[in-house]
């Protein structure tokens, strides 16, 4: 009897084994890219798998795998294609540490993208925070001209790109999750990752400042050849444009719901144009958004940024620490390209995208008492093209570093 | 019977807490988000506010008729048969909720942690661990409620901690969701997500002094509503109101969705033990108040060899639903109709009848 219950037991302990899949049974999709193909339906699906072996103890050194397996097959959704993948793929495909999501443009902006990502959020397997990356070429040549010099491993090369191309503002957060929520809320743009491993027409830096480019703009010389840089616009879960990453740094500034920790950026020196001043900016507070809805005129918006600058560098030598006046010009300076800045985008979206990219239709909410009065409102079609927006930035600290004077130019040349 | 009656208030509470509470991580809210949005976090209060108080004279009932549990109380207001038929009523609606409930938890442990595994095994070991603990008894059953509290307590409030950064408060906006009047509606009509605060109520002479029993309860109770209200919130705004209608299992979703900070993502199946652990004492407490009040309609005084019989019974009728969404969708919300009528009214039907019959007078 006893012997009996004794296998009983056991035969129940090890029905929990039915799921047990070892580690070295799995392959971890760090990329997945998103191609559409001729026929509609059907998709060219990418997966970039790390090789834990590489860059780790276990690794006994003398291993010369690479660092990752890249491979394309066709499918009509995510998780369906990576069944097909194991023809060739010898483990088992899993999506648990999936990063990104590479989306060509051109799939991104057919109208049928919304139906491809919507299987993303149906598997537990795909996390919410994937980020959405936007390439300009093929996903599948993004990821594979993607050859990163330093951080060979893959997770750890879209976590540190992806983080500190955030933490800058030059392209936005864009996790699956926010993609979906302002896609489902049928009001505001969603902003995704804009990246590239073309190069295109390049700017010079001297046309003006250090991130008015989009990807693929930027004149480099060695490294990676991925470029991440601005971010591509969708409205109602289909890309309609580009914006740079100049552009997106102000979306974060305007939007509370996006962090930025502060940049380095450039004007034109006040006093002798020739130069630039460069200076570090940040925000310490969220701006400040107040909008009044009126039913039959048009809806006002008032911001408000109260930001920090620090001055890292005056080419010109022009002694603004101790100079009132100058100073005055400078903080001029700076508020009022900042504006301008704000206003052409601002003036952008509402002609020519007719929505906002900072989210701001959470705040007219209040205004409703229930979400048919809110949707017949409608925010894409009435509200925000017709609103008056003042967007006004104070200059809250201005600190110069740890100089109080760069070197009289006169004194040295006598 | 096990019961010498020296459960406490914090037992009781902590059995109420774990039975009433756990259900903030099921299907719950999104069986309120498909009618009233962004409002469902309303629901609940509302909910509330019709069922406590029928739950309060209730336990006044049961105070003035001393030394009686529930089904002895309604066969001592409405006389004996049609107080064991009323008895049997609430019987069924126990078994059925606690059937389709615990298919609803056997799908998420399906579905997020065991995809490979056959519905029908899991459903299998998960009743066999109820079956096993069950059959502890119910003093065994509250203490281990009350050493467990803690920590999936702690487990909650982490996960509360941890999503903060993530709440956008303005997205509680359009504050009543469609509509107030289909908030009104909806509150009233699903108030019976709080029964379970009912069925507890076999268990009224567990505790020496019943004065224990009714502070425990109505602690408990409170506290439940509160955490209720907060997480609902919380999926509010995390998701927003027309994400928060397509997930199935919102508790779930956030797990996955948070993270210690940059290095350490994927922590869902830390919370999913203390999770895990929730449901178990949650359905043990189910199945043998269930049976309990089984037990008592027919007078079978040693009613736990019952507890087997009655666990196979909820996991082969809580297999036959064809999938998650009809069950949750379809069975639960037309079970939790029906209940809620029943539960607000019931209560006061019986303080009216006692009245008439001068039951409340005698002492």
């Amino acid at each position: 009897m006893k012997k009996t219950f004794l296998l009983l037991c056991f035969l129940f302990i090890m029905a929990g084994c039915q799921d047990r899949i070892e580690l070295e049974q799995q392959s971890y999709v760090i990329a997945i890219g998103i191609d559409s193909t001729d026929d509609k339906g059907t998709y060219e699906f990418t997966y970039q798998m790390a090789n834990p072996e590489v860059g780790s103890a276990a690794g006994q050194g003398g291993s010369e795998e690479p660092a990752t397996e890249t491979v394309t097959v066709q499918g009509s959704d995510i998780l369906s294609a990576t069944f097909t993948a194991n023809s060739f793929v010898s483990k088992k495909l899993t999506l648990d540490h999936t990063k990104v999501i590479v989306v060509s443009e051109e799939t991104a902006r057919s109208d049928d993208f919304i139906r491809v990502i919507q299987s993303a959020s149906r598997t537990p397997q795909v996390r919410r925070q994937v980020q959405m990356i936007v390439s300009k070429e093929k996903a599948s040549d993004f990821i594979n001209n993607n050859k990163p010099l330093l951080e060979t491993r893959p997770h750890k090369y879209y976590q540190t790109m992806l983080t500190r191309a955030i933490e800058t503002g030059i392209v936005p957060e864009a996790t699956l999750h926010r993609f979906f929520q302002i896609t489902e809320g049928d009001a505001d743009l969603f902003l995704g990752i804009y990246a590239t491993t073309e190069k295109s027409d390049q700017k010079s830096a001297s046309e003006g400042a250090e991130d008015k480019y989009i990807a693929g703009e930027i004149p480099q010389i060695g490294g990676s050849p991925t470029q991440f840089m601005g971010s591509a616009v969708f409205k109602e879960g289909k890309m309609i444009d580009i914006i740079t990453g100049e552009e997106t740094r102000l979306a974060h500034a305007l939007d509370p719901t996006l962090r930025m920790e502060g940049y380095l950026a450039t004007v034109p020196d006040p006093m002798m144009p020739d130069y630039r001043v460069s200076y570090e900016y940040s925000q310490a507070e969220m701006p400040k958004i107040d909008i009044h809805y009126h039913k039959d005129k048009p809806t006002t918006i008032n911001v408000e940024i109260e930001f920090q600058i620090e001055v890292i560098a005056i080419p010109s030598l022009v002694e603004y620490t101790q100079n009132v006046a100058y100073r005055k010009k400078l903080e001029k300076e700076v508020v009022t390209r900042l504006e301008q800045n704000t206003k052409a985008l601002i003036e952008k979206s509402q002609k020519e995208y007719r929505s906002d990219p900072f989210y701001w239709s959470l705040y007219v909410r209040k205004y409703f008492k229930d979400i048919p009065s809110y949707e017949k409102a409608d925010w894409h079609k009435k509200i925000y093209p017709n609103a008056e927006i003042n967007v006004t930035y104070t200059l809250d600290k201005l600190e110069f570093g740890k100089m109080i004077n760069d070197s009289k130019l006169d004194e040295v040349r006598d | 019977m096990q019961n010498k009656g020296f459960l406490r208030v914090r037992e009781i509470a902590a059995m109420i807490l774990l039975l009433v509470g756990v259900k903030l991580s099921d299907s719950t809210p999104a069986l309120l988000t498909q009618k009233a949005q962004n409002g469902f976090w309303l629901i609940p209060v509302i909910s509330f506010i019709c069922i406590f108080p029928s739950f309060l004279l209730m336990l006044y009932l049961l105070k003035k008729y001393k030394d009686k549990n529930l089904v002895h109380l309604l066969e001592a207001i409405l006389g004996k048969g049609a107080g064991k038929a009323v008895s049997f009523i609430i019987f069924l609606f126990a078994f059925l909720s606690m059937t389709l409930d615990s298919r609803n938890y056997i799908e998420q442990i399906k579905l997020l942690y065991f995809p490979e595994s056959p519905t029908n095994i899991i459903f299998l070991i998960f009743m066999v661990v109820v079956f096993l603990g069950a059959k502890k008894g119910f003093e065994v059953i509250g203490y281990s409620s009350w050493i467990g509290l803690p920590l999936i307590k702690a487990s909650a409030f982490t996960i509360i901690f941890l999503v903060l950064g993530d709440l956008v408060l303005q997205r509680i906006f359009p504050i009543f969701g469609s509509g107030l009047p289909i908030i009104l509606k909806e509150g009233v009509v699903k108030a019976s997500m709080f029964a379970e605060l009912f069925y507890i109520l076999i268990a009224y002479l567990a505790t020496r002094e019943t004065a224990k029993f009714n502070k425990g309860s109505i602690i408990a109770a409170l506290i439940a509503f509160f955490e209720i209200l907060i997480f609902y919130f919380i999926y509010i705004t995390v998701f927003d109101y027309n994400s928060v209608a397509k997930i199935a299992f919102p508790f779930h979703d956030i797990t996955q969705f948070i993270s210690f900070g940059e290095f350490f993502t994927n922590i869902e199946t830390l919370f999913m033990v203390f999770w895990l652990f929730a449901a178990f004492l949650k359905f043990i407490i189910f199945l043998y108040i269930t049976t309990w009040i089984f037990g008592v309609i027919f007078e079978i005084k040693d009613f736990e060899p019952l507890l087997l019989p009655f666990g196979f019974l909820v996991g082969t009728i809580g297999l036959l639903p064809f999938n998650s969404v009809i069950n949750e969708l379809h069975f639960r919300e037309t079970l939790l109709t029906i209940m809620s009528p029943f539960f607000i009214v019931l209560p006061v039907l019986l303080w009216v009848i006692a009245l008439l019959k001068g039951g409340l007078r005698k002492k």
